[in-house]
């Protein structure tokens, strides 16, 4: 059967006087997908959240609700059906935690709300600290809690603004289960991240955004392809140059980055790093080599390329 | 309907909460209340008791009779007897206003129908204080002279009083001082009630909520009126119990002091939407609670101030709210304008700050 379109944002443009931060933007989610929107910090990101949970009116274009057209404030059915996890987790410190749940809830008017608030403090793992003070709780929990409040209702597009900002490692991944425990009960998420790994990890498809515009769209494993390979080879004292000469015009070199002590190799998608791995090797002239993934902003240069011909 | 209930009483409730849980603020805030008496009471206190020294080098009948003269000729002095020594030293070091010096013939000079100095020095740091020595001499020597059937002097005072009861200027000055109160503690929280949401991001959460947001702000409104009202209410009951000032209409000053509530927790809620820091909206009410204090016929009645003092307290509601208070408490009228007019215009600034707070709090916080 094929998937229902739960909302969609159709060439969307919103400017902040001057700066525009969305240019003719457009994203379609369907039902039971996680989708991630990549991009660096200031690329627009929080704009289209903004703009998809109906908190910004756009300055041009539409939002769609299965079909409907909505503007911001959506109609409260629509709010109902909708959670959002902002980037500050906006809780009420004073309050305990079961407390910051408890008026979530009576805004949502959600049903049987003592066992609700009891299912979700189990879910997100904070049923001990429920009397606790939102503002005693660390960073990751702080998070879960936000999390926990933006399920309550059971919503049916849970909107997901940066959700590991500023956590450790460890919460990051207990973020990541609950969000992956969400995907697998057929949840529709919209995350919004600047950790490529987070949407590789997370994400069904990953929208790559850059200064308000779609830079490229796919599927995590299709988008890392299509950004190649990173060969970095540490080499002997004084022969760098060496090295270089005969890396040089092997099949699927693109950028070679010169340092005194080594050399980093771009080499395009589609070309294997194996030849620029056997070259190095084979002069006896290196020390190690490593292949890697792009880090973000590579992947932002190779996408960028790509998309600028 | 019934969803705008629900989210006026899970605001209501989310305030109290808060409150409930921010309990310095809140005592702060009590404590505030009965700051503002203690104020005006020492105010009250220090002006009325500017401390003289007297060196009474004669001790006679007729310099003990002139001593109790000047003693009740003006309320400003407080008369120490002391050595001139001593006087002289407290002078310089800024413990006493003024020396009065009797002089060792005064009382044979004086009998003798002939002339007698008595010397006043007088540390003239303010001409306030200054004036009020001035001007008590003469009114004391006129007194003591009539009461002494000396030749030549003949006054004779004939008082008509207006109002059948005397009201103690402390007494006045802390039923004023309620109307401040309201103005701070009101205009504190409800300004806070508004920038907490903004410093803690939480009126995002408010307007993603299904729900008219309206009512959430109407809820978390409602709330801090009623902990203000309470505040508020611990204030009056220390000037009743306290100050022993008993209410000629209790029900009118309560009605005054319940609209103040409403009117200053609207207003702080639109400055706190404009301002959207604790910090500054805190600073501001504490900085206005003086001058409109001073500027609202909280000391006596403006009307005797001058006009332009006079029309300038128009400006703030305190000055309609302390006519019908100092009517509630002492029965006293101190405005040109009727009780009724006072209380016309307080309800006139309720209606005006409720809807300037709904258009404030609809644009700033209803919406982005």
């Amino acid at each position: 059967m094929q998937p229902q379109t739960l909302i969609e944002v159709q060439e969307v443009t919103q400017r902040f006087r001057a700066r525009v931060a969305l240019d003719r933007f457009s994203i379609s989610i369907d039902e039971g997908t996680v989708v991630g929107v990549l991009g660096p910090n200031g690329a627009g990101k929080t704009t289209l959240i903004e703009v998809v949970a109906g908190l910004s009116r756009p300055v041009s274009g539409a939002v769609r609700w299965r079909g409907e057209l909505v503007t911001s404030p959506f109609p409260r059915d629509v709010r109902r059906r909708i959670g959002v996890m902002t980037q500050h987790v906006a809780l009420y410190d004073e309050l305990t935690v079961r407390q910051n749940l408890r008026f979530a809830a009576q805004l949502f008017g959600v049903e049987h709300r003592d066992n609700r608030i009891a299912e979700v403090l189990e879910l997100i793992g904070l049923s001990l600290r429920a009397k606790d003070r939102a503002g005693s709780l660390s960073g990751g929990m702080r998070r879960r809690l936000a999390l926990g409040r933006a399920l309550l209702h059971n919503p049916e597009l849970l909107i997901l603004d940066e959700p590991t900002l500023g956590v450790d490692v460890e919460a990051r991944h207990a973020l990541w289960g609950h969000v992956r425990w969400l995907r697998g009960t057929g949840k529709t998420v919209l995350l919004s991240t600047n950790h490529l790994d987070e949407a590789e990890a997370l994400c069904d498809r990953i929208v790559v955004l850059r200064d308000g515009r779609r830079v490229t769209e796919g599927d995590p494993a299709e988008l890392l392809a299509r950004t190649g390979h990173w060969v970095e080879i540490d080499c002997l004292a004084g022969s760098v140059p060496d090295v270089r000469e005969r890396i040089v015009g092997l099949p699927g070199i693109g950028r070679i980055d010169v340092t005194e002590v080594g050399l980093t190799v771009h080499v395009a998608h589609g070309d294997s790093p194996d030849a620029v791995t056997i070259a190095a090797l084979d002069s006896g002239l290196v020390q190690s080599v490593r292949v890697r993934p792009p880090d973000l902003l590579e992947v932002f240069q190779s996408l960028t390329e790509e998309a600028d011909g | 309907m019934a969803e705008a209930l629900r989210a006026v009483r899970a605001a209501a409730r989310l305030e109290l909460e808060q409150l409930g849980r921010s309990r310095v603020l809140v005592t702060l805030v009590v404590l505030e209340a009965i700051t503002f008496l203690v104020l005006v009471s020492l105010f009250g206190l220090t002006g009325s008791r500017a401390p003289t020294a007297l060196i009474d080098r004669d001790d006679g009948p007729l310099a003990r009779s002139f001593v109790d003269h000047l003693d009740a000729a003006h309320h400003s002095f407080a008369l120490r007897p002391m050595s001139a020594d001593r006087a002289s030293e407290q002078i310089s070091s800024g413990d006493i206003l003024a020396i009065i010096t009797i002089p060792s013939d005064f009382g044979r000079r004086v009998a003798g129908a002939g002339t007698s100095v008595v010397p006043i020095t007088v540390d003239n740091v303010n001409e306030d204080l200054t004036g009020d020595v001035r001007e008590a001499m003469p009114s004391a020597v006129t007194a003591f002279a009539a009461d002494n059937n000396f030749p030549g002097v003949r006054v004779v005072a004939v008082e008509h009083d207006l109002i059948d009861h005397e009201t103690g200027y402390v007494a006045y000055l802390v039923v004023s001082a309620l109307a401040l109160t309201a103005f701070v503690v009101s205009g504190i929280l409800g300004a806070v009630s508004i920038t907490r949401e903004f410093e803690t991001r939480t009126v995002t959460q408010l307007r993603l909520a299904p729900v008219p947001a309206g009512w959430l702000v109407v809820g978390k409104l409602l709330a801090a009126s009623c902990v203000s009202a309470i505040a508020v209410g611990i204030a009056a009951l220390i000037v009743v119990a306290g100050y022993g000032v008993h209410p000629d209409h209790a029900l009118g000053a309560l009605a005054v002091l319940a609209i103040c509530v409403v009117i200053f927790t609207s207003l702080g809620a639109c400055v706190g939407a404009l301002l959207r820091r604790t910090l500054p909206v805190s600073a501001l009410f504490f900085g206005l609670a003086l001058p409109f204090y001073v500027d609202s016929g909280a000391l006596e009645p403006l009307r005797f101030d001058g006009e332009k003092l006079w029309v300038t307290g128009h400006a703030s509601p305190v000055y309609s709210a302390i006519g019908v208070l100092q009517w509630g408490f002492h029965g006293l009228r101190v405005t040109p304008e009727s009780v009724l007019q006072n209380v016309l215009v307080l309800c006139l600034w309720a209606l005006a700050s409720v809807l300037v707070a709904a258009a404030v709090l609809s644009r700033r916080v209803v919406r982005q």
